[in-house]
């Protein structure tokens, strides 16, 4: 075609008839792109775990004897018929925030927890209801809670935050979840570490730092990456707790 | 063309354009947040909030592939100019589009939390100096201010202001834009992803930019635009034959500009390449009712002097010209925008009949 004979386009002008077909096809084409990409990447992503918030359940009461590792665990005394005695919950605040401050002073005691149970598989974890509906003393000796020592552990995994990983959030961990992990941990909210190997039964745990402390903050360059780290394992009723050393994590190749 | 500046100047091509595009999106976003669902059928499904950020940060992905692959295609098959005409338009609709994307994940990721979301986006993670778990929000948050960017000074009026050449090395952002955006989501959710059909989309939509403007490229390379022979100070451009009725032949000068020599029924004119709205080519123009039309946008300009008609008021310079042993001669030094200079006539011609 001459340059003569190419048709031309001015935008304020009536488009040219032998450019009318190209541009049809040419729209067409644009939104075929739309609909065949909004298609396939909105219908190809990945399924969440089976987590999430268990409202059907509906809100679960229990007693139990609180201990702080220091993130706030109840080793459940009087459950119901959803959980049972020697359970051990995790517990956390609305939100991204834990419930240290409500937890305070209560190590050792008696108290009655009233919330909403996330759950993934074998773990799960309470969200208290706000105020004192959530967490309260209760009147009563409480019994004495064992503490078995596992000794020292080699483990590889990842560091999440225990509550998105329970479903809080879908998907709820991963490298793409770090930023949020982070600021749940930075609230609080109990740090987990999932195993890529069973480990004493559990393929989690909840992390905390040496002698009592909450997770270093070294630890949180690492949230969502595979890592090994070493720590001293124990168990708390159904719930293993590894008080992890920051110095030994080390990310893992692939 | 306008003597005043008003918010959009609307035509007939400019709003189907419009609704072509919108139609698209409006297609992408309707499948990917309802219909998508019921496809994947999970028994616990994504978060609706995470999945409508899903849906606007693909939605403006795509777009941005789609923009930014407009420009190349247009340069190697000047069909699709048109597409071309309203892109501006559309990459303020992106704009709109990544903003709610950012929006979702500011108000999901990063709220809930004691801290304020907008410093929460900032100090969560500041693992800046690993891959793996690199902060990729920040990539996002520097496409995002550079969208937002170019969307306020998308308007005609910056680029007066600005001035042509300013105003679209500013607009060279979107490059920088969409190389952050691959950052953002190759250090982001390609990280996690176990199906992998995003991330094939996502390779060719990237590749299929680069690849056409490296074709692009190689076209000009190859087929661009000569630079005349200089002459004792002159710089020869052709025959005058070689230029039909109504087009023009570009020649590159010594200084790096580019003049258009027109060929207006017979009569030789030599104006700047550059059109005065967004220095688009003038010589891949022609003329149309006895004035010259950029392919891009249609503004127009006399020949003779290059101006746009009244009462329009956009000027490009020209250029002296003579005849020399049947070869067109153009002197490099440019006239002031809107100077009239004589045409020459070419001896003997007459109009060969289409």
């Amino acid at each position: 075609m001459s340059q003569e004979d190419k048709p031309f386009f001015v935008g304020y002008l009536d488009i040219p008839g032998p450019l009318r077909r190209f541009l049809l096809l040419a729209c067409l084409a644009v939104v075929g792109i739309f609909v065949a990409t909004g298609l396939l990447i909105g219908s190809t992503q990945d399924e969440p775990p089976a987590s999430g918030f268990r409202f059907d359940y509906g809100r679960q009461t229990v007693t139990g004897v609180i201990e702080l590792t220091p993130y706030p665990l109840l080793r459940v005394t009087q459950g119901n018929d959803l959980i049972k005695p020697g359970k051990t919950l995790m517990l956390s605040g609305q939100g991204k925030s834990g419930v240290d401050a409500q937890a305070m002073g209560l190590e050792g005691q008696l108290a009655e927890v009233s919330g909403i149970i996330l759950q993934r598989g074998t773990i799960d974890m309470m969200q208290l209801a706000g105020g004192r509906r959530g967490l309260k003393m209760v009147e009563g000796d409480a019994p004495e809670m064992e503490t078995e020592p596992l000794g020292r552990w080699k483990v590889a995994g990842e560091i999440c935050d225990g509550k998105c990983l329970n479903g809080a959030m879908r998907p709820g961990r991963g490298l793409a979840h770090k930023a949020c992990a982070a600021l749940c941990l930075v609230g609080d909210v109990p740090p987990v570490f999932v195993s890529t190997q069973p480990i004493e039964g559990s393929d989690f745990m909840l992390i905390t730092g040496p002698d009592g402390t909450t997770l270093p903050k070294a630890a949180y360059e690492h949230i969502g990456q595979f890592v090994s780290a070493e720590g001293d394992l124990e168990r708390r009723g159904d719930l293993l707790v590894l008080k992890i050393d920051a110095e030994t994590i080390e990310v893992i190749d692939g | 063309m306008s003597v005043k500046y008003i918010p959009v100047q609307w035509n007939r091509n400019k709003w189907f354009y419009d609704f072509v595009m919108l139609a698209g999106v409006v297609a992408f976003l309707v499948l990917f947040l309802f219909v998508s669902p019921g496809l994947l059928s999970h028994e616990f499904p994504i978060n609706p909030q995470v999945h409508n950020a899903r849906a606007f940060g693909a939605c403006a992905f795509v777009m941005l592939t789609v923009i930014l692959c407009i420009g190349p295609l247009a340069r190697i098959d000047p069909r699709f100019l048109p597409l071309l005409y309203n892109r501006r338009h559309f990459g303020v609709m992106t704009t709109f589009v990544a903003i709610t994307h950012a929006s979702y994940i500011l108000n999901w990721y990063f709220a809930f939390s004691k801290s304020d979301k907008f410093s929460a986006l900032l100090f969560a993670n500041t693992s800046y100096t690993q891959l793996a778990g690199f902060p990729f929000e920040a990539f996002g948050i520097f496409a995002l201010i550079c969208l937002l960017i170019l969307a306020a000074t998308s308007h005609d009026f910056w680029m007066k202001f600005l001035t042509p050449p300013v105003w679209k090395r500013l607009h060279a952002l979107i490059y920088f834009a969409y190389a952050a955006v691959v950052a953002h989501v190759s250090l982001g959710i390609m990280q996690d992803q176990q199906n992998h059909v995003f991330t094939v989309i996502f390779i060719g939509g990237a590749l299929a930019v680069a690849g056409l403007h490296a074709y692009a490229a190689w076209l000009d390379l190859r087929g661009g635009d000569e630079a005349g022979t200089v002459s004792e100070g002159w710089i020869e451009v052709c025959s005058p034959a070689d230029i039909k009725n109504g087009f023009a032949k570009i020649k590159l000068l010594p200084n790096g500009e580019r003049v258009a020599v027109f060929n207006q029924e017979g009569k030789l004119s030599a104006i700047s390449n550059a059109c005065a709205h967004q220095n688009g080519p003038l010589g891949e123009g022609k003329v149309v009712f006895c004035l010259v039309t950029c392919p891009w946008h249609g503004f127009q300009y006399d020949v003779t002097n290059g101006r746009s008609p009244a009462p329009f008021t956009e000027m490009v310079p020209t250029y002296n010209l003579r005849l020399v042993d049947g070869t067109i001669q153009v002197d490099p030094e440019a006239n002031p925008p809107g100077t009239y200079v004589e045409p020459v006539p070419i001896p003997g011609w007459k109009e060969v009949p289409a």
